[in-house]
């Protein structure tokens, strides 16, 4: 626990406003959006400025106290989960937007900005921030770094490290330092340090300022729904349409128990099917025009029987309601699920639904598929009943076999939601030992104490031999409605 | 020298003035070579097709390790946009054999015919491509590296999409060989566009093709690459578009709509050649400047009137990137660079001697300075490579 010499500490490096160190307040802080796991830190510090958090890290450094950077809190894999009496250092009030560059392309902010106030501010002027996790209404751009946040658009426009060209961090040792260039200037001469902080979950430092690269607007976007009997011949669409040479902005997937979920959460107006694929497409009208109607034969050739092309904006957006908010909708159809984020080639899609079905019907625990499908990015939920004694043991274990089917079919244990806490032990099913060792060499570079984030991210025997979990919770912002499990 | 034979085979291990070749043809040869320098702390540079060995600050390896045994296409994944290739493999042969699928990797590097996969990876190199798609920190999706010390280490995956674990390849990206050999890649993928078109803008005043390429760039239209250029007479844009027939010829119609008074001729695909031809120009110092895309027009301004006695070609693309070829009397090019890096550091912009004429006093920094995360840099490289064994000092600030 932190001594009241160490609190004092932190009160002077954030002032009094800026502390929370009373065991109820410090509550709001033990979990991120991966509920089941939970820590009760020693203090959380709201730092406002860059010298506040190198302030704070220094503390730390002195005493050797872990320490929890945090934004939203929205993450999935417990990349926030605080260490038992750490520091939490939340970014939440550093969120200014500080410099708006139209004529380069190019916006700088404090980590605590969220994902889609970076779109608004540049809204007007025909721009927007690519990456879009569908917590985008709340979650920061800090915590987007730090897990490299997708979103359903990134098989076109790219992950957040493809729009990061600068960002200052405090380093662990308390340092300041930029990794890529404070101006937004692209290959700054040095070690692509950005490339491999952006991602690192918190382990290798707290980014306090980013410059970010903004996309123009397309001059046109058109959003179809296709409807299949089976998701082996939606599968096929998607692997015809990028055969065919185009690269869509986004191609989703959604089964039955999904749709139905969706469907009586949102209203969406989906087809009652086996399979929906959703295309967007967007660019120069003319182009979007000639390849939609590219894609509307790939998908009649592949027995689509009803295709619905959004006409409005406002069906568009109605089109992705209903997507974005398949997680939070499995309410609906299962009191518990566990969401999960592995990554496959695309065209191994039909396989592994074939060997997630098969262990579906021997365990009997249902799976539900949505699927980013243009990048083989599927999230599986295992849907269970925690009221029943040893399901939801059964389920994770279902949960983190479907993740060893993905790395043995080439693909990944996360595509976007980190590994955190919670897939550190899959990590060694991943990658070979050497491997891992090399990724550590980084992290003893930056990180020679082990205070950043530790016992996140790589696996260690301490965690990895006695894995235990809660019962799935609701995240407060889940439960509030203000954020879907995407 | 028995030692390394009886790894690569005597064949394979050759000795001019006392600096030894080695050729490995696998990751786990190319470990064991690695293993046994390790043993002998002999300095190891990595060479592929020798195309740019002279980029950064020059090293005197006692070990050449050369890659180009390592070569072929193990993989194409073609429906899943994916291959993994060989990092001796030379850029022409991978895209010859991604191809024969109207794959490639979109990327535009110098001296394809030549240069190694690992090589133009360890550079970082980039061509007119990257507006689009990006660099190579966007296309690489794994990789694996030969540590100094022989460790085998495979980071990321064959799919595009992956955020387990720290992203070493991007720290390889641009690392110029000093923190491991590359020996094998994963690409991520995109088809060949079926028909393109090139189109060239010529004027004599800069800013005017400035404002053209905003314009270009705002009017929503698919542009496969873009890049501003001196020519005889003054300057001039290139445009390419790529995408159906139908909207090229739309596109055709936009461009004139664009330029206004400005002459607009169709160019064949040469143009973009130009930038490799500047490394033909003899005796030329070579320059990569980057600089904020708004502030290009006035760097190109400054070189094409600067110089009485001296020639000066540059290309640049959108994102910021000047290649320059520049020739004149040593004292004025090193003046000149002086210059420019005081100029472009209030706002970010480096130059840094890629290839500097024998002329050039050897005590000027390739680099232009050190970045503010050097520290960092340095304790990386002390973790991958603590006997500074590959390319010591060729590196940022002597890494």
């Amino acid at each position: 626990m932190l001594t009241q010499a160490i609190l004092a500490e932190l009160r002077s490096a954030v002032g009094d406003g800026g502390l929370i160190h009373q065991p109820n307040q410090l509550q709001t802080y033990e979990c991120d959006g991966l509920t089941n796991f939970r820590a009760l830190p020693g203090a959380v510090v709201l730092p406002q400025s860059t010298a506040e958090v190198q302030k704070v890290v220094r503390v730390c450094a002195k005493h050797k106290i872990a320490f929890v950077a945090r934004g939203a809190g929205t993450g999935l894999s417990g990349g926030a989960l605080p260490q038992e009496g750490c520091v939490v250092i939340s970014l939440a009030r550093m969120n200014r937007i500080l410099a708006v560059d139209l004529d380069n392309a190019r916006i700088t902010v404090e980590p605590g900005v969220t994902n889609s106030q970076v779109t608004e501010r540049v809204k007007a002027a025909g721009f927007f921030y690519a990456p879009d996790p569908s917590s985008q209404s709340v979650c920061t751009i800090g915590g987007n770094l730090a897990e490299n946040a997708g979103g359903a658009h990134c098989l076109k426009y790219g992950f957040t490290v493809t729009h990061v060209l600068g960002c200052e961090v405090v380093l662990p040792s308390g340092e300041v330092t930029w990794f890529g260039s404070e101006h937004g200037v692209v290959d700054s001469p040095g070690y692509d340090l950005a490339g491999v902080f952006i991602g690192s979950e918190g382990t290798l430092g707290i980014a306090t300022r980013a410059v970010l690269r903004i996309v123009r607007r397309p001059e046109s976007v058109q959003t179809l729904l296709a409807a299949f009997n089976e998701t082996s011949a939606a599968a096929q669409s998607v692997s015809d349409i990028i055969a065919a040479g185009m690269l869509p902005s986004a191609m989703e997937m959604m089964d039955r128990i999904s749709i139905s979920a969706c469907e009586a959460s949102v209203h969406a107006g989906y087809p009652d099917c086996e399979a929906l694929l959703l295309v967007e497409l967007d660019g120069p009208t003319a182009e979007v025009s000639a390849q939609m109607v590219q894609v509307r034969s790939i998908c009649e050739r592949n027995g689509a029987w009803e295709q619905r092309l959004a006409q409005t904006e406002k069906e568009r957006a109605l089109v992705w309601k209903g997507r974005k908010a398949a997680f939070a909708a499995m309410g609906r159809v299962s009191p518990n699920y566990i969401v999960q984020d592995g990554v496959i080639p695309r065209t191994k899609l039909p396989q592994i639904l074939a060997q997630m079905k098969a262990r579906s019907d021997e365990t009997g625990l249902r799976v539900a598929n949505v699927f980013h499908a243009g990048d083989g990015n599927l999230h599986p939920m295992v849907l269970y009943n925690g009221a029943i004694e040893g399901e939801e043991a059964r389920a994770l274990e279902f949960s983190y076999e479907i993740l060893r089917m993905c790395v043995d079919a080439g693909g990944s244990i996360t595509g976007e939601h980190g590994v955190g806490r919670e897939k550190q032990c899959e990590m060694s099913y991943m990658y070979a030992a050497p491997d891992l060792a090399t990724m550590n060499r980084v992290r003893l570079a930056l990180d020679p104490d082990n205070i950043a984030n530790p016992e996140k991210l790589f696996p260690t025997p301490r965690l990895c031999g006695e894995r235990t979990h809660g019962a799935y919770k609701p995240h407060p912002i889940e439960a509030a409605g203000i954020a879907e499990v995407f | 020298m028995p030692d390394f034979a009886s790894i690569v085979g005597p064949d394979h291990v050759t000795e001019t003035a006392s600096i030894l070749t080695v050729s490995p043809a696998s990751t786990d040869e190319t470990a064991a070579v690695m293993r046994l320098c390790a043993e002998r702390k002999l300095v190891v540079s990595p060479r592929g097709g020798d195309t740019k060995l002279n980029w950064g600050n020059p090293v005197t390896p006692q070990v050449i390790l050369d890659t180009r045994r390592l070569a072929g296409v193990r993989e194409h994944s073609w429906q899943d946009l994916t291959a993994t290739v060989g990092a001796g493999t030379t850029w022409e042969a991978m895209e010859c054999n991604l191809a024969q699928h109207g794959q490639r990797v979109a990327l535009d590097p110098l001296f394809a015919s030549t240069a190694t996969v690992g090589g133009i990876i360890a550079v970082n190199d980039s061509g007119a491509l990257r507006m689009r798609y990006g660099s190579l920190r966007d296309l690489v999706i794994g990789m694996t590296i030969v540590l100094s010390d022989g460790t085998i280490a495979r980071s990321g995956g064959k799919v595009v999409k992956n955020v387990a674990g720290y992203d070493l390849p991007k720290l390889l990206t641009g690392s110029f060989g000093t923190l491991g050999i590359i020996t094998e890649v994963t690409f991520r993928l995109h088809p060949v566009q079926a028909t393109s078109e090139t189109w060239t803008v010529p004027s004599d005043d800069i800013h005017v093709l400035a404002e053209l390429q905003r314009n270009l760039t705002t009017a929503a239209m698919s542009i496969e690459s873009l890049q501003t250029r001196t020519d005889e007479d003054g300057f001039a844009l290139d445009v390419r578009f790529a995408s159906l027939p139908e909207v090229l010829r739309e596109h055709e119609q936009r461009l004139r709509e664009v330029s206004g008074g400005l002459t607009t001729s169709p160019s064949t695909h040469d143009v973009w050649q130009t930038r490799e031809h500047l490394f033909k120009r003899p005796g030329a110092t070579i320059l990569k400047i980057t600089a904020l895309p708004n502030k290009v027009g006035a760097i190109l301004q400054g070189f094409k009137s600067l110089l009485q006695n001296s020639t000066v070609a540059c290309v640049a693309d959108a994102t910021g990137i000047i290649t320059v070829a520049l020739a004149a009397a040593p004292t004025q090019i090193v003046a000149i660079i002086h210059d420019l890096r005081a100029r472009l550091r209030g706002d970010g912009g480096m130059v840094v001697i890629l290839r500097a004429a024998p002329d050039i006093p050897g005590d000027i920094d390739r680099w232009g300075g050190s970045p503010p995360a050097i520290a960092v840099m340095r304790a990386v490289k002390q973790q991958f490579d603590p006997e500074r064994l590959l390319n010591p000092g060729k590196f940022v600030g002597g890494i």
